[in-house]
């Protein structure tokens, strides 16, 4: 769940990701056994997350 | 066009690198002047972004630029106003109609992130933005504890999709001034320092100031804490061929807004490894330094060669290319005041001061220093492109 650090360490481990706000691993406990490409659910959940962290920090950044 | 468009391209490119193109490029950080150029007041462009993008488009026309940002006023209030966003002064409700928009610093009692806080912050960042800071700062959002509403509901949904239809909307524009002008769009993705953003969006400078003194180590954890992110916005907003910079808009975080103490072990430590990691990912950053940080030209001269380009705002060109000129490429430098107030023929002899005293060996991009507003003078951004264009010949 942490973002990388970077070699010198100079990066602080995050709770949560950058470009995350609620984890798969959080949303998969609340799911009933998945069947299928468990993948893709995750993918697309992290894709639309990444939109609502694009949200909350370019109002922070840029407007 | 095509072809105009690759010379632009190259000659911008070559410069930022640091190297010697064929002519001096042009780049000028246009934002209200567009308006007045075009013919609409503040009011159209900061709340109507496709009038914003049409004055761009006609000034790229008629102007022999080599690169333009596709909207530099940039902060759209249609936006603002979806989100609830009450920190701006917008034209023709908070402010005149040929005003630009202003941003308001609350008072340090009405800061939006209170001092006992920190701790919320620092251990999730995105969290506390979402839940603690955006009702604050927005007259639509509810608080946690508070019943939700239709307009909280609203904001996030015409919210977004604004944000989303404004950002898919540089692409087209971007086309657009290829297309029609030539013309580059001059940069990609943004980023803040994060002791910046503590005061420009939480803390205010006040209470930053006071939390320096009386709560230092909650600040440095809280920049800490923002550093992965303030990395993760500006790479995902970056340009994917590495031809444009990230561009930092630096505000409050010199010296004498901060001691140089807090500069060096605060601001410059949670900002250089963000500066180093963007380039060891092959993006260069502009650094447009508003204000005067002469005082720290040292610290900017440790990042790696070609890892930046330096924009002079207030500090004097000729030292900042003593120092960093063999580093770094620069830009700006022509004064605000001289294109307001000034004649075309003292715009001329600055330009040529500028071209043979920071310009004469490659690596440098004629620019004023801050972003030009409506008080620009049209003949004097004429007398600025012209004769750069003529005289800035390598």
């Amino acid at each position: 769940m942490s973002e990388r650090q970077t070699q010198d360490g100079t990066f602080k481990e995050t709770k949560v990701k950058p470009g995350i706000c609620i984890p798969w691993d959080e949303k998969l406990k609340e799911l009933p056994e998945i069947s299928g490409d468990r993948d893709i659910f995750q993918k697309v959940w992290e894709d639309n997350e990444a939109l609502a962290y694009m949200y909350i920090w370019q109002c922070l950044l840029s407007f | 066009m095509e072809q105009l468009y690759a010379e632009r391209l190259k000659r911008y490119v070559t410069a930022m690198r640091n190297e010697k193109p064929d002519k001096v490029p042009i780049r000028p950080f246009v934002a209200e002047f567009t308006a007045k150029y075009a013919g609409y007041t503040c009011q159209d462009v900061t709340h109507d972004y496709e009038k914003a993008f049409d004055a761009v488009c006609k000034c790229a026309a008629d102007f022999d630029w080599d690169a333009v940002v596709g909207n530099m006023v940039y902060v759209w209030t249609g936006l603002t106003q979806a989100i609830g966003l009450k920190y701006y002064a917008v034209p023709g409700i908070d402010i005149p109609v040929d005003t630009g928009f202003q941003y308001l610093e609350p008072s340090e009692e009405e800061a939006f992130m209170r001092v006992d806080e920190y701790d919320a912050l620092i251990e999730d960042p995105t969290g506390y933005l979402f839940n603690v800071w955006l009702p604050r700062v927005s007259d639509d959002v509810s608080a946690m504890d508070e019943t939700t509403s239709y307009r909280n509901n609203l904001s996030f949904l015409k919210g977004g999709m604004a944000m989303l239809s404004y950002f898919n909307a540089f692409g087209p524009q971007g086309e657009r001034l290829r297309t029609e002008s030539g013309t580059v769009s001059a940069i990609a993705g943004i980023l803040k320092a994060p002791l910046d953003i503590l005061a420009d969006k939480l803390r205010g400078y006040i209470g930053l100031c006071n939390d320096l003194l009386e709560r230092r180590d909650k600040v440095i954890a809280a920049c800490e804490s923002l550093m992965p992110h303030l990395l993760h916005v500006a790479l995902s907003g970056a340009d994917p061929d590495k031809n444009v910079p990230i561009t930092i808009w630096m505000h409050r975080g010199c010296v004498p807004f901060i001691s140089e103490i807090d500069f060096r072990e605060i601001y410059w430590a949670t900002l250089k490894p963000i500066i180093e990691e963007i380039w060891a990912r092959g993006h260069q950053v502009l650094f447009y330094a508003e204000g005067d940080w002469n005082h720290h030209l040292k610290s900017f001269a440790e990042l790696p060669d070609q890892s930046i380009i330096y924009h002079i705002d207030q500090a004097d060109p000729f030292e900042v290319h003593r120092m960093l000129g063999d580093k770094f490429c620069l830009s700006g430098g022509l004064p605000n005041v001289l294109l307001s107030f000034g004649t075309p023929d003292e715009v001329r002899d600055y330009c040529k001061k500028l071209i043979d005293g920071i310009g004469r060996d490659g690596g440098y991009i004629m620019d004023s220093s801050a972003i030009v507003q409506n008080d620009g003078k049209v003949e004097n951004i004429r007398a600025m492109t012209d004769f750069t264009r003529e005289y800035g010949v390598y």
